[in-house]
């Protein structure tokens, strides 16, 4: 405990970003409408009847139902969070989403192949995508920001021509390879499965190995890592292309939870997905961030926004109450100890 | 001299891909009459389905030559692609207006040009065209009303039970679809036997209705009797969520959405997924029908307006 302590003081950062979850979830159990009628429970191992009156917000049901709405933006800031450690941004990750969408519901809905093959083809068309930004950015040596905006005009318009502007439904009678997929796919355990998955393999990656701390130094500076002899080029390429799959992935995801390919999906998610990563500490200069950090921005926009809409909060008052939230976590994040009295301080002071 | 070389290159490339891009799309055609559909956004699966049927209808006749830009939901590329049409003096131009002033200026400027101009869906305030072919959202609104007080009648012996509404984004065609339907229901909802449980807009989109379906169902925990989406997907994608939720409430639920295009809405009726939807008419046969008499007879004078019906398109 004391360890763990130690830990937070020393992230400041992140440890402010907890207190704020931690008040949004108090909020949220606090401002969350009653049950209007006992409810039974499964947890798995034991079944509990909740009251009349307990908080919807903090049902097990709620709970999972939201991990899997945000499950795929979550998968989407998987990536972020290593691009704009980088100081990089990729704008192109809803076309992605879509592109990805698009290619799986083809193969399901034309083709015999198994659902896996689709899965496969979905996530590696995701891949090719984040390879060509990131071999453009390295090669070209030009902004990201121009780079991927180029990419996410181009790639949503190619996902049209291959669906040819239409909604591409997949076939979901029981037998079919487009009902297995579904079936599968889009349960709530694979579904937020692959997201705690994913997150653990990605913070390994960043906390664990070297290319992990590459990329910090390339985001820190990228004149001081080339100097150093550091593989900057290369890294840039493996960090697009694995956000590119994420996004391949992300895709994936939203062909079998809404059972098709229609030209809505990925419309400005790259704005919620850089919302998350800003939110959880990485700072869009480069160089500092974490993994933790994204999934306690996932937490917080997820929470933020299932309260809202379980109180039937108007959508436009619900833009101006998270553009405030928004704001405050990251303003949270830039109070350094220095500039608070003594007394309100947390944890020892840097130098 | 490789930075020059790759400059010469680059531009040789840029030069190359353009002309055989152009040479794609401009195929010599000597047919009689020029029409061009200024198109407000092809990505928009309505007028996908609109632009194929304009090209499946004027393709029949070897008379008419047709060309359709798309504005790609840009005002003012559309402002530019009616004035590139000008220039090419069409014989019939038909504008899909992205809303309903940009395209004002330049609609003006044709007609003073002597173009014939066909407004399509979509009313402008300048009301600078010979005819407008549309569709009346309220009344669609109110046949979605009436439904839905059929259906409850049905299901309770009265017009009773809760409604949950799941609302595109705000533009007109939203406002228009909640007021028709409310006309219906205000009364019952005055007289305490409808209640509206839960409202959320999902902006047209499957995904997010179904995000905020989940939380109208948590929030409701379930005790809903109808959904009404201002569209099919939004229809279906709450749809979805109740099925996962329960199979028998999914069933039960009075599901209704609103566009009933062929590849979206009329599957998902007839898989009885939802309840029903109203067709919003793509409004392209009428417009081919008035727009060919103007080509070819002189003397026909177009009505200022014609309101397309709609069509309901029920199942379960």
């Amino acid at each position: 405990m004391n360890k763990l302590l130690q830990v937070l003081a020393q992230r400041r950062d992140l440890t402010l970003t907890l207190i704020v979850l931690v008040a949004l979830f108090i909020t949220a159990v606090i401002i969350s409408p009653g049950q209007r009628f006992p409810k039974e429970e499964s947890l798995g191992f034991m079944t509990v009847t909740l009251p009349k009156g307990w908080p919807i917000f903090l049902t097990l049901e709620n709970l999972t139902d939201i991990l899997r709405t945000n499950a795929i933006i979550g998968v989407m800031a998987l990536g972020m969070t290593l691009v704009i450690l980088t100081a990089g941004i990729d704008l192109s990750v809803g076309s992605i989403l879509l592109l990805a969408s698009v290619v799986t519901g083809l193969v399901i809905r034309d083709t015999n192949a198994p659902w896996i093959a689709a899965v496969a083809l979905g996530i590696f068309a995701g891949t090719v995508v984040g390879a060509l930004n990131g071999a453009l950015i390295a090669k070209l040596k030009v902004q990201p920001f121009i780079i991927t905006l180029a990419t996410m005009i181009g790639i949503r318009g190619l996902a049209k021509m291959f669906s040819n502007n239409k909604t591409v439904l997949l076939p979901n009678e029981e037998g079919t390879q487009g009902y297995a997929f579904i079936e599968i796919v889009a349960s709530k355990w694979v579904t937020i499965g692959s997201f705690v998955v994913l997150a653990a393999v990605f913070a390994l990656l960043l906390w664990g190995t070297v290319f992990g701390r590459y990329v910090r130094a390339l985001g820190d500076n990228a004149k001081a890592a080339d100097y150093a002899g550091l593989p900057t080029q290369r890294m840039l390429v493996a960090v697009y292309t694995l956000t590119g799959m994420l996004a391949g992935v992300a895709g994936v995801l939203s062909c079998a939870l809404d059972e098709n390919a229609d030209s809505t999906q990925g419309v400005a998610a790259e704005l919620d997905v850089i919302a998350v990563v800003v939110i959880g500490g990485t700072s869009l200069a480069g160089g500092r961030g974490s993994i933790l950090g994204s999934v306690l921005g996932l937490l917080i926009i997820m929470i933020l926004k299932n309260i809202l809409g379980l109180n039937n909060i108007g959508s436009n008052e619900q833009q101006v109450i998270m553009a405030g939230v928004i704001i405050l976590a990251v303003a949270a994040q830039m109070i350094q100890g220095s500039s608070l009295p003594a007394w309100l301080r947390i944890g020892p002071l840097k130098n | 001299m490789p930075a020059r070389l790759s400059a010469f290159t680059m531009i040789a490339l840029t030069t190359l891909s353009t002309l055989l891009l152009a040479g794609c799309g401009g195929s010599g055609s000597d047919a009689k009459y020029l029409v061009i559909f200024c198109q407000a956004n092809n990505a928009e699966p309505y007028r996908a389905a609109q632009n194929e049927r304009f090209e499946e209808l004027f393709g029949e006749r070897d008379d008419v030559k047709l060309v359709i830009y798309d504005a790609a939901k840009n005002g003012t590329k559309q402002v530019e692609q009616i004035e590139q049409a000008i220039k090419q003096q069409p014989d019939l131009l038909i504008v899909a207006p992205l809303n309903n002033a940009t395209p004002n200026k330049p609609m003006e400027k044709a007609q003073e040009a002597g173009i014939k101009v066909i407004c399509l869906e979509r009313n402008t305030t300048g009301k600078h065209y010979d005819t407008f072919i549309g569709c009346d959202n309220k009344a669609i609104g109110r046949m979605a009303g009436e439904f839905i007080v059929k259906a409850l009648t049905e299901k309770h012996g009265e017009p009773k039970g809760k409604l949950i509404e799941l609302k595109g984004s705000e533009i007109q065609a939203m406002n228009d679809r909640h007021d028709g339907a409310f006309e219906v229901l205000q009364p019952h909802i005055d007289a305490g036997k409808i209640e509206v449980v839960h409202t959320a807009t999902a902006n047209w989109a499957k995904t997010e209705a179904r995000a905020k379906m989940t939380e109208a169902y948590n929030a409701t925990e379930g005790d809903f009797d109808v959904i009404y989406a201002h569209n099919d997907p939004m229809a279906h994608g709450a749809y979805l969520v109740i099925k996962g939720k329960n199979e028998q409430a999914a069933k039960d639920a009075i599901i209704v959405g609103i566009d009933g295009l062929a590849e979206e809405g009329v599957k998902w009726v007839e898989a009885g997924d939802l309840d029903a939807t109203f067709e919003y008419p793509l409004c392209v046969d009428k417009a081919v029908e008035i727009g060919m008499k103007m080509i070819e007879d002189p003397d026909f004078k177009p009505e200022a307006t014609y309101i397309l019906d709609s069509r309901p398109i029920t199942g379960k």
